[in-house]
């Protein structure tokens, strides 16, 4: 009899936490996209604010007031709020407001506001018009990727196995020149490509420059401002996010199982083809990702490393967003290159996947 | 998007500069909003973002480009005014300038600075859009200085908007150990004994302007995309050919230097520069003409500081100030009387007085020309034409 009154007492708030949870997390990541994204008239938004506010301190006192059990499954919705508050605000609120100005057409070159229109020319416009820069951004990047994965692995794999004491030494060398700003980096690379600085002349001096000519490599006697120069580029800028991750997958594997392997009359190479090296696959997996995604976006080593017949699809959209102030174009090329990354990664995901593995 | 027309004193500064005018822009941007957002301040401190209060003009805030002006002039103004002046080196590109104040000035609301320092077109663009407010010119008797040629220009046709802060010539630069023979016209430009070695400026009107006089047409005449289609087609086969290596902004000067570049279109103050320390690096003045040019002073629209303005104004274009500053940024100056007031400051500064690059000749001033006013159609056709040309 009591428990039932108890039971009735309960108010409706205590009985299904999680559904309050849920609700919290939802309704606020919906409010701060809202409100981001522009949705809420400007003089509602104070109130608008003060209402998710409000929400927020409702649960609190409704997990102040409830029970440990009310509390145990409210607290994982707590938790993940601040991340999912996060998202909205930074990433679905801009997201949206990309969406709708690629699809928006402008009254004038200097519209401040352009209107949605359902406008999909933007989108046909970024295929036709920007195809070569489109094929060179993901070329060019997947090459930065293959050559990152060809110099980073070796590396990776004398650290964590042949570094001995020197390890951390020798992954803080890797590190260290990167504490020096990108643009700068960059930039340092102009003088060292250039057609009288020291590498142009130890190439030229050793007659290895004939070579690099016959191999399309060097053009008319220049490294510089050739698709090789940003290729490298983009490799140097991104080595170490290929390096680390492949590094630190290669340091958890237990040596024992290559003892194993040999003990079972494996060859070294037969030993690392079978375990070294698919254990090591999550993080050339990783490695890849982190490297080819950005180096796709990339407009600094095409800027500076490159000439008008070398630019990337980063640097279209800077000179449509800066140049030209179309909006709504760069908006919907910025969609197009999200998409193909996005399509590109899903496929990688599954060829190359490496869940059972990892 | 490079940085233009900063003096090459110190190369290596370039990448800084970079970085700290992406800081000075997002200052601009996060500091106008703020103020935006919060109406005047009467905050005292004196870094970028609490510039231009509504101070009742005892605030000025001047972005201007980066290495253009001496040392003493600023604080000269201070003492002189008492007038609390930020002397902001945040002017690094047009574009980018435009790109970052756009959503702010567009929505009616203003921006950290009072003074900004338009190139010429970028300035006709902030007057048609209604950036730009009149200058109180009747409080400023020393724009009676004002250069002769430079009244009512193409882009201000009323002068009431616009003060030229300094103005300059675009023209060719080489490097003769690279070229091996004297050049002297843009055609030498498109000399396939130097392909894969000549530079060209990511600014349009440079560009296409020399062009078109190589060909014998008049850049100020310009009305419609057809009237420069074929210098637009010239270079589109240029760049197709490999003959163009790279276009560049203010970092031509690398280039040429270590021979990258052969020759190049370049800014005559830059080159200047450069030939006193090397003797190879040359400037002419192409046979076909050259391209003229100015960086303007503008006051922004919302700023309540015109009264402090005007004062800065009628500083600088005291041929004295002026010439103070010729002797460093080493461009030529908009002010009538510099020539003599750089001859009694003596040493190397009377040297500057002979030099044809700052005092061109009758003949040289005969063959400028500027860059026609483009209508908005028309300018972003140009853009457009350009931006894919150059690969963008």
């Amino acid at each position: 009899m009591t428990a039932t009154v108890a039971e009735t007492r309960v108010p409706p708030w205590h009985r299904r936490p999680e559904l309050v949870g849920v609700g919290m997390v939802l309704v606020l990541g919906l409010g701060a996209v809202a409100l981001a994204a522009g949705w809420v008239p400007d003089a509602l938004e104070p109130i608008v604010a003060g209402l998710l506010l409000a929400l927020v301190i409702g649960v609190i006192v409704v997990a102040i007031t409830g029970s440990g059990d009310v509390r145990r499954k409210l607290a994982p919705y707590g938790l993940l709020q601040p991340g999912f508050l996060w998202l909205s605000l930074f990433f679905l609120a801009p997201l949206w407001v990309l969406f709708v100005m690629s699809l928006s057409t402008k009254e004038s070159r200097f519209d401040p506001s352009p209107t949605f229109s359902w406008d999909f020319s933007n989108y046909t416009e970024a295929f036709t018009d920007f195809r070569p820069q489109f094929s060179r951004g993901f070329g060019y990047a997947a090459a930065a990727t293959v050559l990152c994965i060809v110099i980073g692995y070796p590396m990776a794999y004398v650290i964590a196995f042949r570094g001995g004491r020197w390890k951390n030494l020798l992954l803080g060398m890797v590190v260290v020149p990167f504490f020096t700003s990108y643009l700068i980096r960059t930039l340092a690379w102009q003088t060292l490509l250039a057609d009288e600085g020291p590498i142009v002349g130890v190439f030229d001096a050793t007659g290895f420059s004939s070579v690099l000519e016959f191999l399309g490599v060097m053009d008319n006697g220049r490294l510089l401002n050739t698709p090789w120069a940003v290729i490298g580029g983009l490799t140097y800028n991104f080595l170490p996010f290929m390096l680390l991750p492949i590094y630190v997958s290669l340091e958890k594997i237990d040596l024992r199982l290559v003892d194993a392997a040999k003990d079972l009359y494996s060859t070294a190479g037969r030993a690392f083809r079978k375990v070294v090296l698919p254990l090591s696959l999550p993080g050339v997996f990783a490695g890849s990702l982190l490297t080819f995604i950005p180096a796709a976006g990339d407009f600094v080593n095409a800027q500076f490393l490159g000439g008008p017949n070398t630019y990337m699809i980063g640097n279209s959209i800077q000179n449509q967003f800066l140049v030209q102030n179309d909006y709504p174009l760069a908006a919907a090329m910025a969609f197009v290159l999200m998409f193909i990354i996005t399509v590109a990664v899903v496929i990688y995901t599954r060829v190359l996947g490496t869940e059972d593995i990892a | 998007m490079a940085t233009k027309r900063t003096t090459p004193r110190s190369i290596s500064r370039r990448g800084f500069l970079y970085g700290s005018g992406l800081l000075g822009a997002a200052a601009v941007i996060g500091g106008s909003s703020l103020l935006a957002a919060c109406g005047g301040d009467d905050d005292d401190s004196s870094d970028a973002t609490a510039g231009g209060g509504s101070g009742g003009g005892s605030k000025l805030v001047f972005d201007n480009w980066p290495e253009y002006i001496d040392g003493e002039t600023v604080d000269a103004f201070r003492e002189a005014t008492g007038i609390d002046f930020q002397y902001l080196e945040a002017y690094n590109d047009n574009n980018e300038y435009f790109a970052k104040v756009f959503p702010v000035l567009s929505k009616g609301e203003r921006i950290a600075a009072d003074i900004v320092a338009p190139t010429f077109w970028m300035a006709a663009r902030w007057i048609s859009l209604d950036w730009a407010q009149k200058l109180p010119l009747d409080k400023v008797p020393n724009a009676k200085n004002l250069r002769d040629d430079l009244v009512n220009p193409t882009w201000d046709p009323t002068g009431e908007y616009t003060l030229p802060w300094q103005t300059g010539i675009t023209g060719i630069a080489y490097n003769l150990k690279a070229t091996g023979r004297e050049l002297t016209s843009v055609a030498d430009l498109f000399d396939p004994e130097f392909k894969g070695r000549i530079g060209m400026l990511t600014e349009m009107r440079d560009t296409i302007g020399l062009i078109l006089l190589s060909e014998g047409k008049d850049p100020s005449t310009l009305e419609t995309y057809d009237d420069a289609a074929s210098a637009f087609d010239k270079l589109d086969k240029a760049v197709s050919d490999g003959q163009i290596r790279a276009f560049t902004g203010n970092d031509y000067i690398d280039d040429l230097v270590s021979g990258n570049f052969a020759a190049n279109i370049a800014w005559s103050g830059d080159v200047l520069q450069l030939s006193k320390e090397n003797p190879d690096i040359r400037f002419v003045f192409p046979e076909e003409g050259a391209m003229s040019w100015a960086d303007s002073m503008l006051l922004v629209k919302g700023s309540e500081a015109a009264d402090a303005a005007a004062k800065w104004m009628d500083f600088v274009y005291d041929p004295a100030n002026a010439a103070r500053i010729t002797a460093e940024a080493q461009y030529v100056s908009p002010v009538k009387g510099v020539r003599d007031e750089l001859v009694k400051m003596g040493g190397e500064a009377a040297e500057l007085a002979e030099s044809p690059l700052l005092f061109p000749d009758a003949a040289t001033l005969a063959n400028l020309r500027s860059f026609a006013n483009l209508s908005e159609e028309v300018e972003a056709e140009y853009d457009a034409k350009f931006a894919e040309i150059t690969g963008a």
